[in-house]
């Protein structure tokens, strides 16, 4: 009977599954010392809509991860990574946060990839105080304020301002505005729509679009007869090479001006040659000579551009730089605590970094500032011939 | 109900309450209880729906909807208003009713596949409502801090008493239902099930029952929907999507239709699956990772072997099939 | 607001309703031969634009990508209808739909773990700068949307209406036990009509896939849309399933351009059920008496 036998196969899974009491009994740190080794978690969408983003994201990590191990670790103590994939999936991103704290005992959680992610973890956060640092760029992760939580991503709320002022200073200032209904589209939309006047700019038509949308052109339409300076973009997606493709078709003859999210090689493939003349804010980690040849900023970026393209055969995208903030903030807190390293103490340690120069900018917290980069980080880039350049 | 010895079923019954009753008093770990706690929350809404699919015959593909409702709406009313929590909860499952019964009034005139289609659109004008009213629901960004339950100054916030406080609902939930299927209404909704003309001949009010169990089986939903916002603390729109939807239709028919135990079976299999790479003791980091990227497709596969190799459902295991009226649903 | 500009969001309204028309061509294929709604029709459509992005990969030209990416995909539904759905045919449909859930869930996985999380380009089928009529201007591939759009529902008329074959499909759809009373091959039926669905299917995701980009989790919305148009035309009927995918579009493109933009799937669906609350059949199908 192949039915029973499934059944009773099907029945033992579930009874198994349903009574393990423990955890994963796993011994695989790897201390040489015979010290502990640090033990931090990180949660990431390797499946699921985010799992662009995270898998980057997850081998950024893990790079550096056994750089650090390789070179002797900190303080003579290895670091022991526990991966949690969120799928992401709010409520799966919850009970990862529990999982590591719980069961595998980290003093820090690096993640998650999404906003929405990151924020459902916060509960777990807060009970066990272990610090937070996310690699989602929402205004909410620092703007909704705990002193566990903090993000590495450039936020809209200090990459619009940047942005509006660069258009404004070319003598832009009648701006058409599209933007996803997601939430890296709402955040930026509210911060343009908040910001637009100190910067001296209008915002003179204010469109979006949904995720998963084939055709923006009805909204560049309607755009079109406010004859706008420019039209500015905000979404990540794919999405974004369909309105570039559809400003060329309807023969919008106006700038087009992005997000950081556009900062990556499907854009430019996605647009082909109607990605020509678009530029946007980033991080200077897509041009590292932005920070200026022979500086420190300089080496460490195309020092972790050659390693992570050497290792994976793809150069690494400004989520692959979060990640590697993230974790170098983490690791060189550690490296700061005096006497127990407790997560209180790599809490306090993580608010104390001062000028940590990363890949997406120098960092430096508050005990107000969670954030900890500024305008001074970003430059704008052009596309020029399907590659980026330096704008100006 | 069925031909299956009364003894059997209810030695079964006590034994699977017994080991779900010791749980809290077998393990600590928080992990393991908020997973646990979440399937009781799926069987909470699939109590309902196995009322209204397997034994009114009606399809929702918007249940995710009624959840959101149900869970939103407790949790604006807490951290908005402060509410006390019952009131709050109250409130929500009252709320997810009143959009059942709103829904259902002019929805379930529709037939098969065009009723799944205006409850599945349903939960996508719901899905954009819960990002657009940004005023109560927060948006993409959520509501946070929503807080524990509490009745007066006692405050459930162990994961133990969580779980406890989830089942026995969930237990209710089943207990309510199975009576419901005893009585007078249950009978005619089976007769509802087999035949509509036959119903109506036979003197039942159809279109007034189906309305009802419509309206029970949302406010299920917004119950568990509102039980979870304050188990979790953190909402947000994605939470509540089709795929939530099509999960829980997907649990009752592999559990089998015209049962509830089935159901209750296949919503504690399907949630757990989400989680085996965490569940199985002793597994590798590396073979967890591998299990987890399969996750997906494990829970794709088992859905379809089932169905395959278990026709009827998982009920058909514990009882045989009932005399007479088919086991399988016919929606079409 | 100038003709010029409506003629615009008409074009963008007709574009995106070919888009779903073709989904829903799909959707009412596999309906008409087994009575249910193939939850993995979006899959097909992530499979054909995936696969032929593939096979452009390994240095196929693209016409012959294109046709290695629809062939492939016409396999894999032909092997899922018969791995899958064949042995349990005679359930009832709750049953099958389930089977085709827990598939397009293996799909999109497999298509993840085999072409990674990322979005990924086609070429154009023909370069060229957009063609300009009466003011409105129309991407050149938006013509081979509508020109398979048009191929593909005259193809299934005649099908449908000319061909013994057709014949016995709707013989199919009303009642398998009658049709193979009939002699009719009632296996071999489903069978095609699902190796056709995922055609259509396939033959949408490539030909989308160049205005559009395409990843592995592309289907589940193609899908709902193309579903949405299927049953506001109506089930079963090839141009209802056309009327039904053209009307969603225009209905979404005119919630822009005089409404809001970030309500038009609201507007869209509200509409949708208002019709199937006056006319439960969809717009152009014909009500079913239930069999006592």
């Amino acid at each position: 009977m192949g039915r029973k036998a499934l059944a009773i196969a099907m029945a033992t899974v579930l009874c198994v599954a349903g009574l393990t009491l423990g955890g994963c009994s796993d011994e695989s740190g790897s201390d040489s010392s015979g010290l502990e080794p640090y033990k931090i978690g990180v949660v990431v969408s390797l499946t699921g809509s985010y799992s662009g983003l995270g898998v980057p994201e997850k081998r950024a990590i893990e790079l550096e991860a056994e750089m650090l191990n390789e070179a002797g670790g900190i303080n003579g103590r290895m670091v022991e990574l526990f991966f949690e994939d969120d799928a992401t999936d709010a409520a799966k991103a919850a009970a990862a946060a529990t999982s590591l704290i719980e069961r595998e005992d980290v003093i820090a959680i690096i993640g998650a990839t999404g906003t929405g992610q990151t924020m459902a973890m916060r509960t777990d956060i807060d009970r066990a105080a272990v610090p937070q640092v996310s690699m989602a760029g929402g205004s909410v992760v620092t703007a909704d304020f705990d002193e566990l939580v903090f993000q590495t991503p450039w936020p809209n709320r200090v990459v619009v301002p940047f942005t509006l002022k660069a258009l404004a200073a070319k003598g832009i200032t009648r701006i058409a505005l599209i933007s996803d209904s997601g939430g890296y589209g709402a955040d930026g939309h509210d911060v343009v729509l908040a910001s637009a006047a100190a910067a001296g700019v209008e915002i003179v038509a204010d469109e979006t679009f949904n995720l998963g949308d084939t055709d923006m052109t009805a909204q560049l339409t309607k755009m079109r007869s406010q004859s706008p300076d420019a039209v500015l973009m905000w979404t990540a997606g794919s999405e974004a090479a369909i309105v570039a493709k559809n400003m060329q078709q309807l023969g919008l003859d106006v700038p087009l001006v992005g997000s950081p999210g556009n900062g990556r090689v499907e854009f430019l493939d996605g647009a082909g040659s109607a990605a020509d003349g678009f530029s946007f804010a980033a991080g200077k980690i897509l041009l590292p000579e932005a920070y200026g040849e022979g500086s420190e900023a300089f080496t460490v970026a195309t020092e972790f551009i050659d390693r992570y393209t050497e290792r994976y055969g793809t150069a690494p995208d400004i989520f692959a730089g979060h990640a590697y903030d993230a974790f170098l903030i983490i690791a060189d807190a550690l490296g700061r605590v005096d006497g127990d390293v407790t997560p209180a103490a790599l809490r306090d340690a993580i608010e104390a970094t001062d000028g940590l120069i990363g890949v997406g900018g120098t960092f430096s917290y508050s005990a107000d500032d969670h954030n900890g980069l500024s305008e001074t980080d970003l430059v704008m880039y052009r596309v020029d011939g399907g590659q980026w350049v330096l704008d100006e | 109900m069925g031909t299956v010895a009364p003894r059997i079923r209810v030695v079964l019954l006590a034994a699977a309450s017994l080991v779900i009753a010791s749980v809290p008093f077998l393990t600590d770990d928080r992990y393991l209880l908020k997973i646990l706690t979440f399937v009781g929350l799926n069987a909470i809404v699939v109590a309902g729906l196995a009322l209204l699919l397997g034994f009114a015959g009606q399809i929702s593909m918007g249940h995710a909807a009624f959840f959101g409702l149900g869970a939103y709406t407790s949790a604006y009313l807490t951290t908005a208003h402060e509410v006390p929590w019952l009131l709050a909860v109250a409130a929500g499952t009252l709320l997810a009713a009143t959009g059942g019964l709103l829904l259902a009034l002019p929805s379930l005139r529709l037939k098969g596949h065009y009723l799944a289609m205006a409850t599945l659109g349903f939960n996508e004008i719901m899905s954009v409502l819960f990002v657009e009213m940004r005023g109560i629901t927060g948006g993409n960004d959520g509501l946070s801090g929503i807080p524990f339950p509490s009745i007066g100054s006692l405050v459930i916030d162990s994961p133990a008493a969580i779980y406890i406080l989830v089942w026995a609902v969930a237990a209710l939930a089943f207990v309510g239902a199975a009576n419901l299927v005893r009585t007078r209404p249950g009978r005619a909704m089976r007769a509802l099930h087999g035949s509509e003309l036959g119903a109506l001949a036979s003197g039942v009010n159809t279109v007034g029952l189906k309305v009802q169990v419509f309206a029970v089986s949302a406010a299920l939903a917004g119950l568990a929907g509102a039980l979870y916002a304050h188990s979790v603390g953190f909402i947000s729109p994605s939470q509540f999507s089709l795929e939530f939807s099509i999960l829980l239709v997907a649990m009752v028919v592999v559990g089998g239709t015209g049962s509830l135990t089935g159901p209750f079976i296949a919503a504690v299999a399907l949630t757990l699956l989400q989680y085996v790479h965490a569940l199985i003791p002793g597994l590798s980091k590396d073979a967890a990772a591998l299990i987890q990227d399969w996750e997906v497709d494990i829970s794709g596969l088992v859905m379809i072997l089932t169905v395959i190799f278990v026709p009827g459902g998982l009920a058909a295991f514990l009882k045989r099939r009932r005399s007479g009226a088919g086991v399988e649903g016919e929606i079409a | 607001m100038g003709s010029a500009e409506l003629l615009q969001f008409a074009v963008a309204g007709l574009k995106n309703g070919s888009i779903y028309a073709l989904v829903a061509l799909g959707f009412t294929l596999v309906f008409g031969s087994t009575g249910i709604i193939n939850f993995a029709q979006g899959e097909f459509f992530m499979l054909g634009g995936m696969l032929a992005v593939f096979f452009v990969k390994l240095g196929l030209p693209l016409p012959l990508a294109v046709v290695a990416g629809v062939l492939a995909t016409a396999v894999v539904g032909l092997a899922f209808e018969r791995v899958a759905l064949r042995p349990r045919r005679d359930s009832g449909p709750l049953a099958l739909i389930i089977i085709t859930i827990g598939g397009s869930m293996v799909l999109r996985s497999l298509s993840r773990h085999a072409f990674g999380g990322n979005e990924l380009s086609l070429p154009a089928f023909t370069e060229g700068p957009s063609i300009v009529v009466a003011g409105a201007a129309i991407e050149r591939q938006a013509l081979w949307v509508w020109g398979l759009t048009i191929v593909a529902v005259a193809g299934l008329s005649w099908l449908y209406s000319k061909t013994k074959f057709g014949r016995s499909m709707r013989a199919c759809s009303l009642s398998h036990e009658a049709s193979r009373l009939m002699g009719i091959d009632t296996a071999r039926i489903v069978m095609v009509s699902f190796g056709l669905a995922a055609v259509l299917g396939a033959l949408a995701g490539v030909v989308v896939a160049p205005l559009t980009q395409t990843s592995f989790n592309v289907g589940a919305r193609i899908g709902l849309k193309g579903f949405a148009a299927a049953i506001l035309g109506g089930l079963g009927n090839p141009i209802a399933a056309v009327v039904g995918g053209l009307a969603l579009g225009l209905v979404e493109s005119m919630s822009i351009a005089f409404i809001s933009s970030t309500y038009k799937d609201v507007i869209a669906l509200v509409l949708l059920l208002v019709v199937l609350f006056v006319r439960p059949e969809g717009i152009l199908g014909r009500a079913t008496r239930e069999k006592v």
